[in-house]
């Protein structure tokens, strides 16, 4: 009865305009979410993306539709060639040309490898390198964070429940390709870091400036990043155009001469340094500061701001022994040794690990120049250490800044007979694979026959060094290097030669020489000053 | 005259369902990320002894235990923690709860939530605490 009454005293216009107001809330509702988003499309509005993809190039083929010239783009990068050609010395480099010291090199593990390609399908050296749906778009623009390429893949994402590693009992859920192709959007810390995070084969093991605590950093971790502050991605420093994104290793700009770049300036370069924008004085007003900016023509900002890397709780590998890999365990099967903190420092198949955290790095000169030991450089055991880069600079040239790297040092398997670097082949699940068999010989026969090269059948290892300038994780200000920690004898430059560092350098008969003449030239002068007022007075 | 307000009634609440649908919320995984760590954690870490990882529980979990809304063992409610008027009495501590303090409540929950079910056990990307 009640309700019969309060129905009847409801005049029926009041109901039209109770309609009316929620049809102007519900798209006012929508008119404020979409205003709210950064991106002038919503990709799940597309038809194109409005279906069930059975793979990923059928994402690529849909998304090429609209986004005509992407793939040509892609196509020209060093993400998608992995392969460069250094200019200043003729050396043929990229990841599928180079060797290193942590899982070594690429050919005859390409499955493994190009699960960090920009692409799909790189199984082998035929891989078609034209064909545009084989671009990767969502790798780079997903931003679910769902998608993800499995080691063993060639590229591409699980598309049905995926055991990994095999017999594990752990499984990668298959992605959804059409929730991740509708969300698509720019890239992100995430997206960029779910490679560069991850070089090396694990969390933080290659770079030592670059891990996953940098998918949400706070201040302390990095200033520019700081995911509460002003929340950089990579693409802010590094500014792509038509897909290049700028900042290359294998040719990297140490010592930037030009001036803050200003927005409406014409200015066609990229450069991802730190004086792009923050200019040649970087500190603001006199005194102090004025003193820092002097340091700018000797010292790289990246010196006094990195004061330590592995700062975000991820371990950084230091060092790599594979001399030690092919021990097993108690029950004959492959193991692994943990430290205490549960990380691990030892594999069967990839031998003794040394981790670190807050990391001091060395100090180098470096004005750019690297120069890489190739497959077929002739490598000389009896002189200690292999150089796997080699870095130019010095304090003469005039190109050079002081850089702080991260040296890692490798023990890897070498031809002691045709005295070169070889190019294993570990992953796989075939007989010849290290991880399968654990046979050195066998591995580096197949992988010195699919990268066209001679193998003498004999083993030995070599000891070699890495070198990579240090660049990420910059600490806030008030947490950079202190003057004293330089200008110190001891301290961080202490192996820094051809530039005198006061503090450092400072001998103490020379100075006590130096004051003593001082002081004897004030004494003469005051004795002269005197003897003339005395004898004018007179 | 009956039947016209049942038909204005039917239209009014196909609109209330129109206007729920239209301003559907997309959660932001990033923002709850931030959010959880930045200050569930955090306060967990150094008030509570430990800090929980969405990875600790499965989806189902994490779903149930956000419906039940009950914190600290039913004391309080997990609303609570993620609502303006707690953000505004540490934004002056937490840059997080300061960087999101205008973020409706709800939003920010669901954008909490979304993270937790992403980075749960059986989620798309077990995520850990830090």
């Amino acid at each position: 009865m009640t309700t019969n009454r309060s129905i009847r005293r409801v005049p029926p216009w009041r109901g039209l305009v109770l309609a009316v107001a929620l049809a102007g809330a519900a798209l006012a509702g929508s008119g404020a979410l979409a205003a709210g988003k950064a991106s002038t499309a919503d990709h799940g509005k597309f038809k194109e993306l409005q279906q069930s993809f059975a793979s990923g190039p059928e994402v690529t083929k849909a998304c090429l539709i609209c986004h005509t010239e992407a793939a040509k783009q892609v196509h020209s990068t060093k993400h998608w060639s992995w392969e460069f050609l250094n200019p200043a010395t003729d050396q043929k480099l990229g990841k599928k040309n180079v060797i290193n010291n942590f899982c070594i090199s690429v050919p005859s593990n390409y499955p493994f490898c190009t699960s960090c390609h920009v692409g799909y399908g790189w199984k082998d050296a035929n891989f078609d390198f034209t064909a545009e749906e084989n671009v990767d778009c969502l790798v780079c623009h997903d931003t679910t964070g769902s998608y993800r390429k499995l080691p063993g893949l060639a590229g591409h994402p699980p598309y049905q429940d995926t055991e990994i590693p095999p017999g594990s009992g752990k499984f990668a859920k298959a992605v959804d390709l059409t929730k991740v192709a509708q969300k698509v959007g720019r890239t992100s810390r995430d997206t960029c870091g779910a490679c560069h995070f991850f070089g090396g084969g694990g969390d933080g093991v290659k770079h030592g400036d670059m891990d996953s605590s940098l998918a949400a950093p706070d201040r302390e971790l990095d200033v520019h990043m700081d995911a509460t502050g002003l929340d950089f991605t990579c693409g802010t420093c590094h500014r792509t155009s038509s897909h290049d994104v700028p900042g290359s290793r294998y040719t990297p700009v140490a010592r930037d001469t030009e001036g803050a770049h200003i927005p409406g300036r014409q200015d066609d370069s990229l450069p991802a340094t730190c004086p792009a924008c923050h200019g040649q004085a970087p500190h603001k007003g006199g005194g102090h500061a004025a003193k820092l900016n002097d340091h700018t023509d000797v010292v790289a900002c990246q010196t006094c701001h990195i004061p330590q890397i592995a700062r975000g709780g991820v371990a950084t590998k230091m060092s790599w022994d594979w001399s030690t890999a092919g021990q097993m365990g108690p029950d004959g099967k492959p193991m692994l040794k943990k430290d205490e903190a549960g990380r691990v420092i030892y594999d069967s198949k990839k031998g003794d690990f040394v981790l670190g955290e807050n990391v001091v790095p060395e100090y180098r000169w470096f004005n750019g120049e690297v120069t890489y030991t190739l497959l077929g450089d002739k490598v000389d055991k009896s002189e200690g250490v292999t150089r796997i880069n080699r870095l130019g600079g010095s304090a003469e040239d005039g190109k050079s800044l002081i850089w702080p790297m991260k040296v890692f040092v490798g023990v890897q398997p070498y031809d002691p007979v045709n005295r070169t670097l070889v190019t294993p082949h570990t992953a796989g699940n075939d007989d010849t694979a290290y991880w399968k068999n654990f046979g050195w010989e066998k591995a580096i026969k197949t992988g010195m026959q699919v990268s066209g090269s001679a193998f003498s059948g004999q083993v030995d290892f070599v000891r070699t060094e890495m070198s990579w300038p240090i660049t990420h994780m910059v600490a806030p200000k008030e947490n950079a290097v202190r003057c004293g920690e330089c200008h110190m004898k001891g301290g961080r430059l202490e192996n820094i030669g051809g530039v005198y560092i006061p503090g450092r350098d400072a001998n103490p008969l020379i100075d006590l020489f130096g004051w003593l003449m001082a002081g004897g030239a004030l004494l003469g002068a005051l004795v002269h000053g005197g003897l003339r007022i005395v004898r004018r007075n007179g | 005259m009956k039947t016209r307000q049942l038909l204005l009634t039917a239209l009014a609440a196909g609109l209330i369902g129109a206007s729920f649908g239209a301003a559907a919320y997309d959660a932001d995984w990033k923002r709850g990320r931030i959010y959880y760590r930045s200050v569930c954690t955090a306060c967990h870490a150094a008030q509570t002894g430990g800090s929980i990882a969405p990875s600790t529980m499965t989806m189902a979990q994490w779903e149930s235990y956000l419906k039940a809304d009950k914190h600290a063992a039913g004391k309080d409610s997990l609303k609570k923690y993620v609502g303006k008027d707690y953000r505004a009495s540490i934004r002056s501590q937490n840059k997080a709860a300061d960087k999101f303090a205008d973020v409706p409540d709800a939003e920010l929950l669901e954008d909490v939530k979304a993270f937790v079910i992403k980075g749960a056990k059986d989620g798309d990307a077990p995520a850990s605490c830090s």
